[in-house]
C-alpha cells in the first residue's frame, strides 16, 4: 500500500473536522484512508485527457430552480427538540473560540 | 501618527470592497422555502434544509437568481452563463450545516465596472489632483471641472447564503472574549446574499464611501434589497495595503470589518492607512490579519489573523445542479432593470435643465426621485411646466429631505405630502400668493394636519399682500414714524433698510410680498 497520506495529513485533516483522534486512532486512520485512495486506483488506468472532471452525477440536468413562495418549515419547539440545551427559544451551545467564516 | 494628508505625501494607498447584499425583498430563503423575516423570534423560521439536517435537498430560489443577474446588468458586469454552487466548508456553529453554499471560480457576475463622479470636499483627499488639467486623465480617473470621474472595477459577484445569528453570554457586551455560552438563531442561516468583490481600485477612503453610497442607490433602484447598513443587509468589509508612491508592487493587506456606517466605513479605512504607514516608517511589518474598527476608540484592533483561502476547502456542491442560463433567461431579467440613478440624473439635467449637483441629490433615494417624477407629470402638459423643476428640487433636496431624516420610520408616499400638494405649494409661491417664508409654515401644516396649501392658506389666513396699493400706505406710515431712521438712511447708513423691511412686514403680519416692500422703500427713500 502506498503511502498517498502522512499521519501529520490526518491530524490536520481531523482538526479541520474538529475530531479528536486517539494517536492509535491516528495510526488506523491513516492506514484506512490510503487503502481508500488505493481503492481509486483503476481510474488512473483510463486515457482522461481532455474529459470535463463530473462534479454532479445526475446527467445533463441543469438550471433547477424553484418558485419564491414560502412553505411552511418547523415551530420552534420542533426545531429545539433535537438540542441538548436551549434559552429563550435559541440553541444554547457551549463558546467556541474564535469568529465564523469570511461571510 | 501622522494625517492622512501627510500619510499621502509618501504613501499610496490600494483598497478594495467586498459588499454583502442580503436580498430582503424576496419572500424566502436561498435554498429553502423558508420565510425571510427581520426580528421575528428566534429559530421560527427553520426547516431540514438551514438547520442542515442529515438528507435534507436544497433547491435554488429562482427569483434570487433573476435579482443576482439584476444587480450585474446594473454594475456593467458580464453575466456568466455557466457557473455552479460550492461548499465552503467551515466548522462554526452559526451554519448548522458546516458549510456555506457560495460560487466557485466563476459566479454569476463577472468583469463589472461603475464610474465614479468624485467632487467637493471628496476631492480633495486625491493626491495632487491639482497636477492635472481638466479632461486630462492619470491612471484610473479623469479630471472633471470640479473634481474627477474614477473608474472602478468590479470582480465579481457571487451568490451565496447568510449565517445564523449568534450571541454569546457571559462575556461582556456580546462579544466572544470571556463568554462561557453563546445563542444561536437560525431564522437568517440560509437568507439569500450577493457579494460584489471590487477590483483594488481606490485609493482614498472618499472614494470606498462614495463606492458604496452609490452601489446602494443601485441596490435600491433595482429593488433587491432595503440596504440597511444598521440592520446588517448590508455591510461593507475593506481590504487595504499601502505600497510608497512611485512603486506598483501591492504591499501587505489588512481586511477591515465592522464599518457599519458610510462614516464609518471612511474613518475605519482612513485610520487603518495612517496605523499602517506609521508601522512600516517605524521599521515594523504588516500582518495580513482581519481588524475590526471600534468607532468609539477610533481605531482598528486584531480579531484573527487570516486564515488562508484553503483552509476552507472549496468543493463543487453536488446537492445543486450547475447553471447554463439562457439568452431568454437573460433577456427576460434585463427587461426588468429600470433607469438607473446615473440615467436619471443625466435626464434631469437634459430634460429640466437642474444642475449635477440638484440631480444628484434628488436621484439619492429613489422615494425622491419617484416623487419628483410624479410632480413633474402633473405639470407636463403645462406651458412652462419644466419652470417647476428647479423650486420642487429645491423643496425635495431641503424640506422633505430634512423631515425624512428626522423621521427614518415614515415613507415619503405614506405622508400626506402627495405630488399634486407639493406641486400646489410650488404654484402658490411662483404665483405670490405666499412668501417663501410662509411656504415653509404651509410644508409644515400639509404634513401635520393632512390638508391640501390652499385650503391651509385661507385658513391661516396667511396669502400674502402684493397688491401695491396696500403695501404703499403701510410703507409710508412706517417712514412718517421714524423720521431719524429716514434721515439716517438718506446720510448714508444703507444698513438700515433692513429696519424698515422688518417694521412693513410686522405691520403687515408677515403677510407682505417682500420684493414689493422693498421695491417701493427704495424707490421712496431714493
Amino acid at each position: 500500500m502506498a503511502e498517498h497520506v502522512s499521519e501529520t495529513d490526518v491530524r490536520g485533516i481531523a482538526e479541520y473536522a474538529r475530531i479528536g483522534l486517539t494517536a492509535e486512532e491516528v495510526v488506523t486512520m491513516t492506514a484506512d484512508l490510503n487503502a481508500i485512495i488505493d481503492s481509486l486506483a483503476p481510474i488512473t488506468e483510463y486515457d482522461l485527457e481532455g474529459v470535463e472532471p463530473t462534479f454532479h452525477p445526475i446527467g445533463d440536468l441543469v438550471n433547477v430552480m424553484r418558485e419564491d413562495v414560502e412553505v411552511p418549515g418547523f415551530t420552534q419547539a420542533v426545531a429545539l427538540e433535537n438540542a441538548p440545551k436551549q434559552e429563550d427559544g435559541s440553541f444554547l451551545i457551549p463558546s467556541i473560540l474564535g469568529e465564523g467564516g469570511d461571510r | 501618527m501622522k494625517t492622512l494628508e501627510e500619510v499621502f505625501e509618501t504613501w499610496e494607498a490600494v483598497i478594495g470592497l467586498e459588499i454583502h447584499a442580503e436580498l430582503t425583498t424576496l419572500n424566502t430563503k436561498m435554498f429553502c422555502g423558508c420565510k425571510l423575516e427581520f426580528g421575528a423570534e428566534p429559530n421560527t423560521h427553520t426547516c431540514p434544509v438551514c438547520l442542515g439536517l442529515p438528507g435534507a435537498l436544497p433547491v435554488p430560489n429562482r427569483a434570487a437568481i433573476e435579482s443576482i443577474v439584476l444587480a450585474g446588468l446594473a454594475t456593467n458586469c458580464d453575466i456568466e452563463k455557466h457557473s455552479m454552487f460550492y461548499r465552503k466548508n467551515y466548522m462554526y456553529p452559526d451554519m448548522a450545516k458546516n458549510f456555506q453554499t457560495t460560487q466557485g471560480p466563476i459566479a454569476f457576475c463577472m468583469r463589472g465596472h461603475l464610474e465614479l463622479d468624485v467632487d467637493g470636499p471628496a476631492a480633495k483627499e486625491r493626491y495632487q489632483l491639482d497636477k492635472l488639467a481638466p479632461g486630462e486623465a492619470s491612471g484610473n480617473i479623469t479630471r472633471t471641472e470640479d473634481g474627477y470621474v474614477a473608474h472602478v472595477g468590479i470582480t465579481r459577484i457571487h451568490m451565496e447564503e447568510d449565517a445564523g445569528k449568534m450571541v454569546h453570554i457571559g462575556g461582556g457586551e456580546g462579544r466572544i472574549a470571556g463568554a462561557k455560552e453563546s445563542l444561536v438563531d437560525y431564522n437568517r442561516a440560509g437568507t439569500p446574499l450577493i457579494e460584489l468583490v471590487t477590483e483594488p481600485d481606490l485609493r482614498t477612503p472618499e472614494e470606498a464611501r462614495l463606492f458604496m453610497q452609490k452601489l446602494r442607490q443601485i441596490y435600491l433602484a433595482i429593488g433587491i434589497s432595503d440596504c440597511s447598513m444598521e440592520e446588517g443587509s448590508l455591510r461593507c468589509d475593506g481590504n487595504v495595503s499601502l505600497r510608497r508612491r512611485g512603486t506598483t508592487a501591492f504591499g501587505t493587506k489588512t481586511e477591515l470589518k465592522n464599518m457599519n456606517s458610510f462614516k464609518n466605513l471612511h474613518d475605519g479605512l482612513a485610520y487603518e492607512i495612517c496605523r499602517q504607514a506609521q508601522v512600516l516608517e517605524e521599521g515594523g511589518v504588516i500582518y495580513q490579519e482581519t481588524r475590526h474598527w471600534d468607532p468609539s476608540a477610533k481605531r482598528t484592533i486584531v480579531m484573527r489573523v487570516k486564515e488562508t483561502a484553503d483552509d476552507y476547502r472549496l468543493f463543487p456542491e453536488p446537492d445543486l445542479a450547475p447553471y447554463d442560463l439562457s439568452d431568454e433567461f437573460i433577456e427576460r431579467v434585463r427587461a426588468k432593470l429600470p433607469e438607473l440613478p446615473d440615467q436619471k440624473a443625466a435626464r434631469y439635467g437634459a430634460t429640466f435643465g437642474l444642475s449635477a449637483y440638484d440631480a444628484r441629490h434628488l436621484v439619492d433615494n429613489r422615494a425622491t426621485a419617484d416623487f419628483f417624477d410624479e410632480c413633474m407629470a402633473l405639470v407636463a402638459a403645462e406651458a412652462d411646466g419644466s419652470k417647476f423643476a428647479k423650486p420642487l428640487a429645491n423643496l425635495i433636496i431641503n424640506d422633505v429631505t430634512a423631515y425624512l431624516n428626522a423621521k427614518p420610520e415614515v415613507e415619503l408616499s405614506a405622508t400626506p405630502l402627495t405630488p399634486a400638494r407639493a406641486v400646489e405649494l410650488i404654484r402658490l409661491v411662483a404665483g405670490e400668493s405666499i412668501s417663501s417664508k410662509q411656504a415653509k409654515q404651509v410644508f409644515a401644516a400639509i404634513l401635520e394636519e393632512d390638508k391640501d396649501p390652499e385650503a391651509i392658506v385661507e385658513e391661516k389666513g396667511m396669502k400674502q399682500v402684493s397688491d401695491t396699493g396696500a403695501i404703499e400706505a403701510v410703507v409710508d406710515e412706517v417712514l412718517a414714524a421714524n423720521p431719524d431712521k429716514v434721515a439716517q438712511y438718506r446720510d448714508g447708513k444703507t444698513g438700515l433698510m433692513g429696519f424698515f423691511v422688518g417694521q412693513c412686514m410686522k405691520a403687515m403680519r408677515g403677510q407682505g410680498n417682500p420684493k414689493v416692500i422693498n421695491d417701493l422703500l427704495a424707490s421712496k427713500l431714493a
